[in-house]
């Protein structure tokens, strides 16, 4: 057995082909049933930081694979954006939409309305989405070269109805 | 305090807050909780009392809201704002779409926010369609083989398209903002300028009219004029004078190929017109002119006679000293003649030694003496080779009946007696 696993996009298999009568789609419901239980059984085994810390890392790379696989980078800012918001909604992930854009300092408040992973969720207090975070700055990080931070600053977890990101470009 | 005192109390708080509204103060929690000494209804009282906060905290908030105050923070666990929220996301997003239409980007589009949502989009497809309409307009303007020009209902020039830069040697910076009839068109071809009040395009633009002229004149930038074709038309934004569109074309050439054509066609006129070895009139155009002589003499019934004059043995003359030297005596001969009749006269070769002039306004009998004085002139004159020539001469004068055959004839008939008379004098039709 390998030490290590290697993600590949075709790992995601032949849809057409493995589930000819069930289809590409699957519930909500399922898709958080994995994430959540993922979050429990890994929050014990490494502690709930480190657990965040590669939600993060792993919605990061997943990121990075969407834009690659799905997105056209060669496009102008703007046409990107808007083809990411179609793509998002066309796979069901959430509603994107921007608030502020400084496209200069590469600077940009983001919302994503009912996210895949936490809306309609319950009021935990604190903001849910890792994964989103990490996924948001891995497709910037592929589209412009530059690494990115995003934060989730407002959640439905914490009383909001959308999940609000701040998205910053890391100097140097 | 039972909990009878506080529903009633709660109550009249309430009453109140439905009949005069929630006001700047909002809902006041009626109980006083020193006064609830029940801990079960004390900490009833402390939720109550939150939900209280909550619903005057959401009722401010939408308020801000209300008043587009989009930077508006309820706290996270006010669950009476929470669909606010939603909206105020909403509200965000559209502002910053709004912002990015404004600055031409034209990607956006509006989901999920009803029919909010169909007439963001429907705008953004018209802009968006109005932007191929534009982008059509420059590519014909770009393309286009003529200059053009838009300008401000006071004549300021706002936009000129690549050929009209190209025609003129300005570059569109050196010369928007400035006034057409001030640097463009201030000359008329001649080089005389306009004076205030007569330049036709600075007239047609600011009377919002119409404007045509083929043979109008630019001044380049190299102070140069061209000769253009003008075309000006005004623009009109919503009913009110807006400027003019103003196209033209360079037509320096088509002036020069006018200006040739002009030379070969009056060149072959002469040719067509002319006998070759005299120069003067050939008998076509000496009968296309009697005609017009005919005409007049008929319509204002002036004299116009009629001379025809014949080489006396002109065939000794050729076969004596060669036919180089018979060309000679020809060309000598209408040199003399022409030298010899007013600009009015119209004299022509009739072929061979023959010749004939047109006399209008000439009566009969003058018409003799000219003769008379020309034949005596010819008989002075030194021809060389031959020195000595003679000419017999026929006259007549046309009659009302007359036609250009019934004159020429009694001419012919003339100096058909002349030469049977002994050649060198002039016969009359009257005799
Ligand atoms: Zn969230």
């Amino acid at each position: 057995m390998e030490k290590v696993y290697n993600f590949k996009w075709d790992h995601l298999g032949d849809l057409s082909v493995g589930r000819p009568n069930l289809g590409k789609e699957t519930s909500v419901m399922v898709y958080r049933l994995m994430q959540y239980t993922f979050k429990d059984v890994f929050s014990k085994e490494i502690g709930k930081q480190k657990t965040i810390e590669l939600f993060v890392k792993a919605g990061a790379l997943a990121g990075k694979e969407f834009c690659r696989n799905v997105l056209d980078i060669s496009l102008p800012f703007d046409e990107f954006i808007a083809e990411l918001k179609e793509k998002l909604v066309a796979f069901k992930i959430g509603i994107l939409r921007i608030e502020e854009a400084d496209k200069k300092k590469l600077q940009f408040v983001l919302t994503v309305s009912e996210d895949l992973d936490c809306s309609g969720l319950p009021i935990f207090g604190e903001s849910v989405c890792n994964y989103d975070e990490g996924f948001i700055a891995g497709i910037l990080k592929e589209y412009t070269g530059k690494k990115f931070t995003a934060k989730e600053i407002d959640c439905w977890a914490t009383g909001d109805r959308t999940c609000r990101f701040e998205v910053k470009a890391i100097e140097g | 305090m039972n909990s009878r005192q506080i529903l009633e109390d709660l109550n009249t708080c309430f009453e109140e807050a439905m009949q005069r509204g929630l006001g700047q103060k909002g809902l006041i929690f009626p109980i006083d909780l020193d006064n609830v000494d029940d801990d079960e209804l004390k900490h009833i009282c402390v939720r109550l009392a939150a939900i209280f906060d909550m619903l005057n905290e959401s009722y401010h908030y939408s308020e801000k809201l209300a008043k587009g105050d989009l930077k508006a923070k309820p706290s996270r666990t006010n669950i009476f704002a929470m669909p606010l929220k939603g909206l105020q996301a909403s509200l965000t997003h559209l502002t910053w779409q709004a912002n990015q239409v404004a600055e031409g980007d034209l990607s956006q589009q509006v989901h999920f926010l009803g029919r909010f949502s169909d007439s963001f989009n429907h705008m953004i497809k018209s802009l968006r369609e109005k932007e191929v309409i534009e982008q059509r307009l420059k590519l014909i303007s770009n393309v286009i083989g003529e200059g053009i020009f838009l300008v401000t209902s006071e004549g300021k020039i706002i936009f000129l398209n690549p050929e009209a830069s190209r025609l003129l040697g300005y570059f569109p910076d050196e010369i928007e903002n400035k006034f057409i009839h001030e640097i463009i068109h201030t000359q008329r071809l001649d080089g005389s300028f306009y004076q205030p009040g007569d330049n036709p395009i600075f007239n047609a633009i600011t009377h919002g009219d119409k404007y045509n002229n083929t043979d109008g004149c630019f001044t380049c930038k190299s102070g140069l004029l061209m000769p253009v074709m003008i075309a000006c038309r005004p623009v009109f934004k919503e009913d009110i004078l807006d400027g003019a569109v103003i196209a033209f074309r360079d037509i320096t050439e088509q002036k020069n190929y006018l200006k040739s054509l002009e030379t070969i066609n009056s060149l072959l006129e002469k040719q067509a017109s002319t006998d070759t070895l005299t120069g003067i009139y050939n008998r076509m155009k000496f009968d296309e002119k009697l005609m017009i002589e005919i005409k007049r003499a008929h319509r204002y019934n002036s004299p116009l006679s009629f001379v025809m004059f014949d080489i006396d043995n002109f065939k000794k003359v050729n076969d004596t000293y060669g036919h180089l030297a018979g060309d000679n005596v020809l060309k000598r001969l209408a040199g003399l003649v022409a030298a010899n009749i007013r600009d009015t006269d119209i004299f022509a070769r009739w072929g061979g030694e023959e010749f004939v002039i047109q006399l209008p306004g000439l009566s009969l009998a003058r018409a003799i003496i000219f003769a008379e004085k020309l034949r005596h002139k010819i008989e002075k004159y030194n021809f060389k080779e031959p020195e000595k020539i003679t000419v017999s001469f026929g006259v007549t004068v046309f009659q009302a009946r007359d036609n250009n055959i019934t004159l020429t004839n009694r001419a012919d008939a003339a100096l058909y007696r002349a030469k049977e008379n002994g050649r060198n004098q002039v016969r009359s039709s009257n005799e």
